[in-house]
């Protein structure tokens, strides 16, 4: 059934499959003898003369049932010499579960929202009319490249060029496509200063939600003189509004693995970690099966392909606590303590984990990092904007009609976001507000759907880049109802270390509720611009010091709401215990 | 105090405390400091095989890496995915991140408060049914508002829908009420 492997097995004298028992890489040239077989296997693939179907797997189109699409599509296939690939999902939320068929001399075609008892149909040809692209250039027997849909068109992959294509747990395919390049330049051809000189160029900003830049973080790490020396990346991803980090380690677990290694190497660290979500198992099991066959090839460990490098590594997993995101929380977590922030500094690159230099990144910054690498720091400065370089994961939430992760070159406008590629509102829906920067931040408004999005431009109208989920909202939404969402998270998460956020955020909420229950009066308003002020400016990290931004932020935009509520005894949306209008106001609670 | 509080849970079955010894006997730190970084590991297994983490099962783990049952029980009650009572038969995980939030995930929230009687972390007085409000997002956001219930996920969900997807998996009594969310959990790396 799997041509392609058998083929290859021959070509490699009996050498395993791929992600099979090939051995221990002792030294460069048995890496690029490696890479050379793996790209060799590629090609083989794609113009073999058997079909090859591929499935999207990951955490969202399992939940549509693309697992059963799959063994349907085994079963189906079971004793043809077709290949069937378990490749993970491409962030086209709205298509899954989906279906790439590759017949031989035609281009592979991606056919959308397949279910398992459709598979033989589909499999025989009887479904041309579910295509939703070709993965090609140019259209095919009409159908037209998926890159000309409304959800690829804008977008520009770096990060995600592998997702989708190749199989996340096959060390061959990621090796095929380029992986551990860039790993092989550092290790060999470049020096540490010039590594940093490249992603200082590159001029790229943490993508975690602060922005800060990577190169400056690198050059004090490597400056650092306290050894041993950690990385670690924060692919802890514990906020509401926002599901890229674990699409890449869904899709392409090598790229972050060689992102953090270069990190290890350049900034002469003995170990990095990788601390991923407790909720993502799939994002775990594929990234620690990453991490097992980079062992196997001799990629991680003593002295890796005969650089005289030794580099380890270890996977962490968090435990549902959303502070656990910040930096020093994330470090005493990982040291097996409560997720509790320090005050800083000293800073992290000072003392880190165990008190050592350590080196944190956001996932997405560090899969950034071998293209950076690769195709040097002018390239990618050359995409975006002026003070955002290159490109962002941006997600999105609520009553949209294409939903999905894109990534995108950084200062798009909303607009081609929300109304092009993620297709707009859904029928019924009218565009209320969009919320930003996960807990952090205020909401844009329809009025701000041309501002570019990227680290800056948001910030005048109190929206903020962040990680990059957008949460679309619409008339069903209650702004006074949103906003006691959006602080009750925040109060949730307090870590309870410091009194400000501890009692500050339930303040917080105690009004909201008031408002929400009838019971306030308009001294509310003033005294949630006291309160917030305090919490905003005493609080220890950064949970509590942005925690009444989105509060705020309603405010700022709803005003004529909130007061409504006051004033009226009336929650216009119709959510609020107060009652709509036309229903005499129950005295809730 | 409050560890005895919680080591009286009802749980006529108990942990099989032998299998908890089992779990931790792979892990194998080389030094104290890496023991300490395994405490975390250790008790999401125990959690994951089990549902919950008995204080005999925490003493087990707590010996086996060389500290105290304490520092245990202050991970198990700061982690939000830890639980010390054991689950219901069913387990529920309720999407409550934004685009749940923004399609309508409050009212199941509320009804299951009403018609059930659960807020996060409860279980119903037949012991049927436990469940967790998720404050991240499972990331199926297209299906919102969406649970997940024994593996399976249940999106596009209105209050009715809730109901009767809760009734039916109580009356097919299939339940798989321990590992967490759906397929794919791997925790059997000790490096
Ligand atoms: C409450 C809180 C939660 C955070 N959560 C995350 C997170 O889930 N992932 C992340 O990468 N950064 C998170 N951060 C930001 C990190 O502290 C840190 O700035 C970032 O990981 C650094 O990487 P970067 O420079 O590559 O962005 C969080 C910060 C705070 C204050
Ligand atoms: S601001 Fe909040 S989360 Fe941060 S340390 Fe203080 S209590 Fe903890
Ligand atoms: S917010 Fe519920 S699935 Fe994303």
């Amino acid at each position: 059934m799997d041509l392609s492997n058998s083929t290859m097995t021959d070509a490699l004298g009996g050498e395993e499959e791929a992600g099979g028992s090939y051995g221990r890489l002792g030294s460069r040239a048995d890496f690029e003898t490696y890479q050379r077989r793996a790209q060799d296997r590629w090609t083989e693939l794609w113009e073999g003369e058997y079909a090859v179907v591929s499935v999207g797997l990951d955490s969202s189109s399992i939940a549509k049932g693309a697992d059963r699409v799959l063994a349907a599509c085994r079963e189906a296939l079971a004793g043809d010499r077709a290949t069937v690939r378990e490749v993970s999902g491409n962030g086209a939320m709205w298509m899954e579960p989906w279906v790439e068929v590759k017949r031989p001399g035609e281009p592979p075609v991606v056919f959308g929202n397949i279910e398992p008892d459709e598979v033989p149909a589909l499999l025989r040809g009887e479904l041309a009319e579910r295509a939703v692209g070709v993965r090609a250039e140019h259209a095919f027997n009409g159908v037209p490249p998926l890159t000309d849909h409304p959800f690829f068109k804008h977008q520009l992959r770096i990060v995600l060029a592998n997702v989708g294509l190749i199989e996340p747990d096959s060390i061959e395919d990621a090796v095929a496509r380029g992986a551990y390049s860039a790993y092989l330049k550092v290790l060999f051809d470049m020096s540490a200063e010039e590594v940093v000189a490249e992603l200082t160029a590159a001029n790229v900003r943490g993508r975690g939600g602060a922005g800060f830049p990577a190169g400056i973080k690198w050059e004090s790490g490597r400056k650092a003189k306290v050894t041993p020396k950690f990385v670690v990346c924060n692919s802890h991803e514990g906020e509401p509004n926002v599901y890229k980090d674990r699409r890449i380690h869904e899709g392409d677990p090598h790229r972050i693995l060689e992102g953090i290694l270069i990190a290890c190497i350049t900034v002469g660290a003995e170990r990095g970690y990788n601390y991923i979500g407790g909720e993502y198992p799939l994002a775990i099991k594929r990234f620690r099966k990453a991490v097992a066959d980079a062992e196997r090839l001799g990629l991680i460990g003593r002295n890796v392909l005969g650089s005289g490098k030794d580099v380890y590594f270890r996977v962490r997993t968090g435990g549902g606590a959303y502070i656990c995101g910040e930096g020093s929380a994330l470090m005493y977590s990982i040291m097996g303590v409560r997720g509790q922030p320090r005050t800083k500094p000293p800073r992290s690159v000072e003392e880190g984990i165990w008190k050592r230099p350590t080196v944190a990144n956001n996932t997405e910054t560090l899969a950034n990092v071998p293209d950076i690498v690769n195709k040097g720091g002018a390239w990618y400065a050359a995409i975006g904007t002026e003070k955002s370089k290159g490109t962002k994961l941006m997600t999105v939430q609520g009553p949209v009609k294409t939903m999905g992760l894109v990534e995108v070159p950084m200062g798009t406008t909303m607009r081609t976001l929300l109304e092009e590629m993620w297709g707009g509102m859904r029928d019924g829906s009218v565009l209320k507000g969009i919320q930003t920067g996960g807990v952090s931040a205020g909401q844009l408004a329809a009025e701000h759907l041309d501002l570019p999005v990227d680290f800056d431009s948001l910030t005048p109208v109190g929206g903020m880049l962040g990680s990059g989920g957008f949460a679309v909202f619409d008339q069903r939404v209650c702004a006074v109802d949103f906003a006691r969402y959006l602080t009750a998270f925040n109060r949730y998460e307090s870590c309870s270390k410091c009194v400000p956020c501890r009692l500050g955020n339930p303040a917080l909420v105690e009004i909201i509720d008031r408002i929400r229950f009838g019971r306030a009066s308009l001294d509310d308003l003033p005294l949630i611009q006291r309160t917030s002020k305090h919490i905003i400016e005493l609080s220890l990290c950064g949970l509590g010091q942005v925690a009444p931004e989105p509060l705020l932020g309603m405010i700022k935009q709803f005003e004529d709401e909130f007061r409504t509520h006051i004033i009226d005894g009336v929650c216009p949306a119709g959510v609020c215990p107060i009652g709509a209008p036309g229903i005499a106001s129950v005295a809730a609670d | 105090m409050v560890v005895q509080a919680h080591a009286a849970a009802t749980d006529p079955a108990g942990i099989d405390l032998d299998v908890v010894r089992e779990i931790v006997s792979h892990f194998k730190p080389q030094d104290h400091q890496e023991a300490q970084e395994l405490i975390l590991a250790a008790l999401q297994e125990v959690n994951e095989r089990f549902g919950y983490v008995s204080l005999e099962a925490a003493e087990i783990v707590a010996a086996h890496l060389g500290t105290t049952a304490n520092r245990v029980y202050g991970l198990l009650t700061f982690y939000a995915d830890f639980r010390t009572e054991p689950r219901g038969k069913h387990f529920m995980l309720v999407c409550h991140g934004m685009s749940c939030y923004a399609l309508g995930s409050q009212a199941l929230v509320q009804e299951l408060k009403d018609r059930w009687g659960i807020a996060d972390g409860g279980t119903t007085a037949d012991g049927e049914l436990t469940i967790q409000v998720v404050n991240g997002c499972l990331g199926v956001c297209d299906k919102a508002p969406i649970v997940e219930l024994d593996h399976a996920f249940h999106g596009d969900l209105t209050v009715e829908r809730l109901n009767d997807v809760i009734q039916r998996a109580i009356a097919a009594r299939n339940a798989s009420p321990v590992a967490i969310l759906g397929s794919g959990s791997d925790h059997g790396s000790q490096q």
